[in-house]
């Protein structure tokens, strides 16, 4: 579905090169984890992907065409195959809900008959229904993403982008967001993914394509976020760390952060119209990404907003526990 | 759906920058108002033109009494002499002349006398005070420099005269008052190209959210932009609307009401002008928006 081979990018001439010899292959249903630091070359892979920029080196396959001999009249058409979702959600401040998703399909030209069908269809899937005349201000950050989202998904793509699309987002509501690209990939859209969200890597288990400065370090399927690099050199001995007191390194306060009923709400109404959709939409199809979700996909589960909060406490304190063992 | 939709996006637009949009509006008029009224000078000319030179005539001068044209050797014109001039505007310029009229001194002085019953300034002149002429009326007035050059230097002529020339000073100052008019029009459409092109790019910065997820969606170039090339042509063609509505009725009240009633043996330019030079104006306006919405979007809406 997307290929880079040998894939070079250098911005300015005598800079770094934002990517180096990158040869990657993402099969169609994919989905892929992007990892790597800041300025490591993730968002310029996706970049790539979209055409917004082009390579300085190598080719760039994308749903079987090569994107170096594509016409600028034909990016268009390129790009009605991909959506693209950022951290800044990027919603047309002025517009509704609603308003905001069909832009996306009005300003391709599609029949407002199309319009009227699919934009509901979609806002129900991200969980939204019931909130097309609110206005993005009046959303959180989660349900924002999901206007996002679904704006990015109402024309169907075969290939979803994501650029940290939990950036902005607290844990809980990213682990919603994440269920709904879960989701989406599960309907055979190929998805790829940046982010700096270890947690969510982890719990995932997809395959991780792990970028630094500007090259593949690592390929693995089914794979974690990974070693975090050192950020700060080792420093020695110093007496205002190891103070009395400190010699013990205690844990950090823990933030606990309680995220938005209403981001809540909205996964579990995407939940509840996932089960309602896949009897019909997918039939059996033993191959179908879905199946090999963690059991946190069905919706059995999370019968009640109260009921998705406690299970993800618990997971995360179990996490920390997990994590503090190894420390120690 | 589609035009509904890129009719909203320019009625947003306009509204957003009402008053860049204006501005241009305003500009436009003025540039257009005075780029047909140079066009409408240069029709006024053509009219007075095509009115007077009908009634002018070239006049053949012969030799009088007393004359120190180097052709008036021999004293005043003799019969003569006046056939073999009259032979050669039957022959040679047979193409040229329409119809010739022989004015004798007698004529010459009847004339005078009508004009002039008490005399000229004081002078009683007598006839032999008169010239002879022939007086031609050409097929085409403009071919003044064919008689001109076939008579003068002939024996018996003393001077071949156009009295073309006696409007020449007119015809040269309303030519002088189109090119200013069309001078200033120049400055002043350069000045809605600049204006035209700071509106859209205002409007296209304006807006570059919007385009931007247009962009990223799949939205062709030109469903992108044609919400800005419009906005620009609107406002021109509405700039060029008012131009024309300007100058009608400019011509309606100073040249057709006014002018008319006071001067009313010239052919004026009419409403109906007006109308000629409308097409022309608006063409003008929209090749202008076309123009600056091209190379402004080119440069702020491209991929």
């Amino acid at each position: 579905m997307i290929r880079f081979e040998n894939v070079s990018k250098v911005y300015a001439r005598g800079a770094r090169p934002a990517l180096e010899d990158v040869t990657v292959d993402v099969a169609r249903g994919e989905f892929v984890f992007l990892v790597g630091a800041s300025g490591s070359g993730k968002s310029t892979f996706l970049r790539l992907v979209y055409r917004e920029e082009r390579p300085t080196g190598g080719t760039v396959y994308v749903a079987g065409r090569d994107l170096s001999r594509l016409s600028s009249w034909k990016v268009p058409s390129l790009r009605r195959s991909i959506g693209v979702v950022f951290q800044d959600f990027r919603l047309l401040p002025g517009k509704t809900v609603y308003e905001n998703v069909a832009f996306a399909l009005q300003v391709i030209g599609k029949p407002r008959h199309t319009i009227k069908t699919t934009v509901p269809e979609v806002l129900e899937m991200v969980g939204l229904d019931g909130k097309e005349k609110r206005m993005p201000h009046e959303l959180s950050g989660g349900e924002q993403q999901r206007v996002a989202i679904a704006r990015a998904f109402v024309n169907r793509p075969q290939i979803l982008l994501a650029d940290e699309p939990t950036g902005n987002l607290d844990p809980t509501t990213s682990l919603g967001i994440m269920r709904l690209l879960d989701r989406i990939n599960s309907t055979g859209t190929t998805v790829v993914m940046a982010t700096h969200d270890d947690e969510i890597v982890n719990e995932m288990r997809k395959r991780v394509v792990e970028l630094s400065t500007g090259a593949v370090v690592r390929d693995e399927a089914n794979a974690g976020y990974g070693q975090r690099e050192p950020i700060l050199p080792a420093v020695g001995q110093t007496p205002v760390l190891d103070a009395p007191g400190r010699d013990a390194p205690a844990r950090p306060p823990r933030v606990r952060v309680t995220p938005e009923p209403a981001d809540l709400e909205a996964e579990r109404a995407a939940e509840v119209a996932a089960a309602r959709a896949t009897p019909d939409d997918t039939p059996d199809d033993p191959t179908a990404p879905h199946v090999e979700v963690p059991a946190h996909a069905e919706p059995v589960e999370h019968d009640s907003a109260e009921a998705v909060v406690q299970r993800v406490l618990r997971e995360r304190d179990t996490a920390t526990a997990a994590r503090a063992g190894r420390e120690a | 759906m589609r035009l509904q939709f890129v009719l909203t996006e320019v009625l947003h637009g306009l509204r957003r920058n009402a008053s860049m949009v204006v501005s241009v509006i305003l500009v436009t008029f003025v540039s257009l108002t005075f780029v047909g009224a140079a066009a409408l000078l240069q029709m006024q000319v053509g009219k007075l033109k095509g009115d007077w030179y009908d009634l002018v005539e070239v006049s053949v001068f012969l030799c009088p009494e007393g004359s120190t044209a180097p052709t008036c050797a021999d004293g005043e014109a003799t019969d003569k002499q006046i056939d073999a001039v009259e032979q050669v505007i039957d022959t040679e310029l047979a193409d040229v002349v329409d119809t010739t009229y022989f004015e004798s001194k007698a004529d010459a002085f009847e004339s005078f006398t009508e004009l002039y019953p008490d005399g000229y300034q004081g002078t009683q002149l007598t006839e032999d005070d008169m010239q002879a002429s022939f007086r031609l009326k050409l097929v085409d007035p403009e071919q003044y420099q064919v008689v001109a050059d076939v008579l003068e230097g002939r024996s018996g002529v003393e001077v071949v005269e156009d009295q073309r020339a006696v409007f020449e000073p007119l015809f040269v100052a309303l030519s002088r008052a189109s090119m200013l008019a069309a001078g200033l029009a120049g400055v002043m459409l350069l000045a809605a190209v600049l204006l035209i092109t700071t509106t859209i790019r205002l409007s296209a910065v304006s807006r570059r959210r919007e385009t931007g997820i247009m962009r990223l969606v799949g939205a062709s170039n030109l469903f992108v932009q044609l919400p800005f090339m419009l906005e620009g042509a609107i406002a021109a063609l509405v700039g060029a609307l008012l131009a024309v509505g300007g100058l009608w009725l400019a011509v309606q009240y100073l040249v057709t009401d006014w002018l008319q009633d006071a001067v009313d043996w010239v052919a004026y330019v009419d409403v109906g002008d007006v109308l000629a030079v409308a097409p022309l104006l608006i063409g003008i306006a929209v090749l202008l928006a076309v123009v600056s919405s091209v190379v402004t979007l080119n440069r702020y809406t491209r991929v």
